[in-house]
């Protein structure tokens, strides 16, 4: 272990060392953070990085999720893609796929052995022998309300979906929804029915051959309680994406939502006290005995040949997991981004940051759903190419609609989903 | 012709119904940009500002680089909307009045660019812009722009070069004026309205396009106003001030465009009616 620390070391120090006799290693970063302060807190970290290794030289260009699918390809088999490549689980599948990403176990082994990866973040970027990405970040779907609601209406904070429909039905008063939970055949809902099915024992939607196991009776139930407290939510809830269901809560008119975070918009939009902002764990099925979720590790890929680029880029991304940087890089959206290692969860770099300082409370309850949390797919040791698919076409969500929108059954619904996806599978 | 009053009730009608239709999204998007952030995202929405902000627009033009965005989209639009009026107007002269083989065929084969999806012949245009060194280039958008809303454009000037009465050119054969002036002096004044609808056309659809935009251009800095204001509103958390500052802003050019080109076309249209 401390020979491959050195190792990395060992490079930095040949990187910096060389200076006056090469010319700086130039990397190009791909990542999908676009909003300006993301951009402008990434700069500020760069900068400071290629001020400090002049050996290397790093520089971002932010793309969009929205079209990264099919940029990315086009750029790497035109020869003009990116050295580093931000990923999630399903894309980094694509990229492999096209042969464009290569492994990196031996940083893996490393960061693991110096920051200790939160196991649930580096899981699902490990198949096929070998580790194909280093997580950055991680998000988790957790469930928001406010205290005073609660407290009004005289309840607690539901852990068992029995405890949740009752809650929500408190709250559904005074034209307000006791929940707010999308239909839309879109990704968002994937992500809130997922964190149900994971909550009732419907983890995994595959088997071990491959063969998909989306039609049994634990997703059946999950859709059928997703159904039930899909009934209380506002009716145009079936087009909502985040960005709807982040406004229903702000503006105090969905007593309980799932989202990843709202500490962003309730500060900036909602006028209200950060105290009285709740956050717990997504309830479960009554026969479970603990909460999980579904969450998003997000990595950072090295999608160049040239061994030298591959050098220097491990050293920023090494870089970048040191608690004294890393801190700073979560905060670049403070209280969405969730550390992915343990010393990182620590990071006074993370904790001083005036945000999550304020939000001290809620972002240490995110941090502790997140270690629990799973991706569709991902949750075998085993990934099939047509997750891929499966997730872009939205087949979860699609499966839901059945239900809530053409008024199918859950047991009918779990049996299109289950078609539909093998029919994916099969292709 | 006097109107009767259920005449004048239904035509009334109609009017508001059709300002609604338009202006309703219109209004509820510029209205919403000077709302404090507590007014937009309340459930039940105010017709009419409860608040007033210039927060969202201050945001916009000083924390953001919307301003780089729109000097970008507003030189990428003008341009292609320049090449293609100034390409489409010999071309459809030519499909409406030379004569040369396959003329017919040609005419309707133009077309054929909109046969195919946009999204199926966008990775072997980036191959190809990636080949000759256009991939991040504003020229590129031109390009595409310009590709796509020319043979519609070209359908469209014929079809204006078609209303002119044909004496008029025979007027100017017999004193001697060659092609290039007849469609220059003659032609051109006489179809302004329709140069004036190929111009608006062309400038919307380069003002909007999104999918070449997002896919050509990867550096912030060459961004157009549709892709650069999609990243800044982000996915998972929306500033709903901003994103309706940056829709009314980005209205404001093709106002301003529909105000001066229209103006000064239908002025030329009445001009060459005097004469």
């Amino acid at each position: 272990m401390k020979a491959r620390l050195l190792t990395i070391a060992g490079l930095a120090s040949i990187l910096m060392g060389s200076s006056a006799f090469a010319e700086p290693v130039s990397l190009t970063l791909w990542h999908m953070e676009q909003p300006p302060h993301r951009v402008q807190r990434m700069q500020e970290l760069l900068d400071e990085f290629n001020k400090t290794h002049p050996d290397v030289q790093v520089k971002q260009e932010p793309q969009s999720w929205g079209e990264i699918y099919a940029k990315a390809p086009a750029a790497f088999a035109a020869g003009t893609g990116p050295d580093m490549l931000f990923a999630i689980p399903d894309f980094t599948t694509v990229i492999k796929g096209i042969d464009a990403v290569v492994p990196v176990d031996d940083l893996a082994k490393d960061m693991e052995a110096k920051h200790g990866f939160v196991p649930s973040t580096i899981a699902p970027y490990q198949y096929d022998g070998q580790t194909w990405a280093i997580p950055v970040y991680n998000m988790a779907l957790s469930m928001w309300f406010r205290n005073s609601a609660l407290k009004e209406a005289g309840v607690e904070v539901p852990k068992t979906w029995t405890e949740w429909k009752a809650v929500a039905e408190k709250l559904s008063t005074d034209g307000k929804y006791g929940v707010g939970l999308p239909a839309n055949k879109q990704l968002y809902t994937d992500q809130t029915v997922y964190a149900l099915m994971v909550n009732g024992g419907a983890a995994d939607i595959y088997k071990e051959d491959g063969s998909i196991s989306f039609d049994t009776p634990q997703t059946v139930a999950s859709l059928q309680a997703y159904g039930d407290l899909q009934k209380l939510s506002p009716p145009d809830s079936t087009s909502w994406t985040w960005g709807e269901a982040e406004a229903c809560f702000a503006s105090a008119s969905c007593g309980t939502i799932l989202q990843f975070s709202v500490i962003n918009t309730y500060e900036t939009q909602a006028e209200a006290d950060a105290a009285d902002l709740g956050v717990a764990p997504v309830p479960h099925a009554d026969d479970q005995s603990e909460s999980g979720t579904i969450s998003y590790s997000n990595a950072i890929m090295l999608t160049t040949k040239d061994e030298a680029k591959q050098a220097a880029a491990k050293v920023f991304i090494a870089w970048l997991l040191e608690p004294a940087n890393y801190g700073r890089f979560l905060t670049m959206e403070p209280g969405l981004f969730l550390p992915v290692t343990n010393d990182g969860a620590k990071a006074e770099s993370f904790w001083n940051d005036p945000i999550v300082t304020k939000y001290k409370s809620q972002v240490e309850t995110m941090i502790a759903n997140s270690q629990n949390g799973k991706l569709f797919g991902f949750t075998t040791g085993k990934v099939f190419p047509s997750i891929g698919a499966i997730s872009g076409q939205n087949v979860i969500a699609e499966s839901l609609q059945k239900m809530v929108v053409d008024g199918q059954s859950a047991a009918e619904a779990a049996k299109f989903g289950q078609a539909r996806m093998s029919e994916i599978a099969g292709k | 012709m006097k109107r009767t009053l259920p005449q004048s009730v239904a035509l009334y009608s109609g009017l508001l119904l059709v300002f609604l239709i338009i202006g309703m999204p219109f209004w509820w998007v510029v209205s919403g940009s000077v709302k404090l952030p507590r007014e937009i995202i309340a459930r039940v929405p105010t017709m009419f500002p409860q608040s007033f902000t210039t927060q969202h627009f201050e945001k916009l033009f000083q924390s953001t680089d919307f301003p780089a965005y729109l000097v970008n989209s507003i030189g990428v639009a003008l341009f292609s909307t320049i090449v293609t009026v100034a390409l489409a107007l010999p071309a459809a002269y030519a499909f409406f009045r030379m004569r040369f083989p396959g003329r017919n065929a040609l005419y309707r084969l133009i077309l054929l660019a909109y046969a195919f999806p946009t999204i199926v012949v966008l990775i072997p245009i980036y191959g190809l812009f990636a080949k000759v060194g256009l991939i991040d280039t504003r020229t590129s958008l031109v390009i595409v722009n310009i590709a796509f809303a020319l043979p519609f454009s070209i359908w469209m000037m014929r079809s204006f070069l078609s209303t002119v009465p044909k004496e008029i050119e025979e007027a100017a054969i017999i004193d001697g004026a060659p092609a290039r002036v007849i469609l220059l002096r003659i032609m051109a004044p006489l179809i302004a309205p329709g140069i004036a609808s190929v111009a608006i056309f062309t400038f919307i659809a380069s003002w909007t396009e999104y999918l070449f935009a997002s896919v050509l251009i990867v550096s912030d800095a060459r961004r157009t106003v549709p892709v650069g204001f999609a990243g800044i509103i982000g996915q998972y958390q929306i500033d709903w001030g901003l994103l309706l500052a940056g829709a009314t802003a980005a209205t404001i050019p093709v106002v301003i465009l529909f105000a001066f080109v229209g103006r000064w076309f239908v002025s030329g249209l009445t001009e060459g009616a005097v004469k």
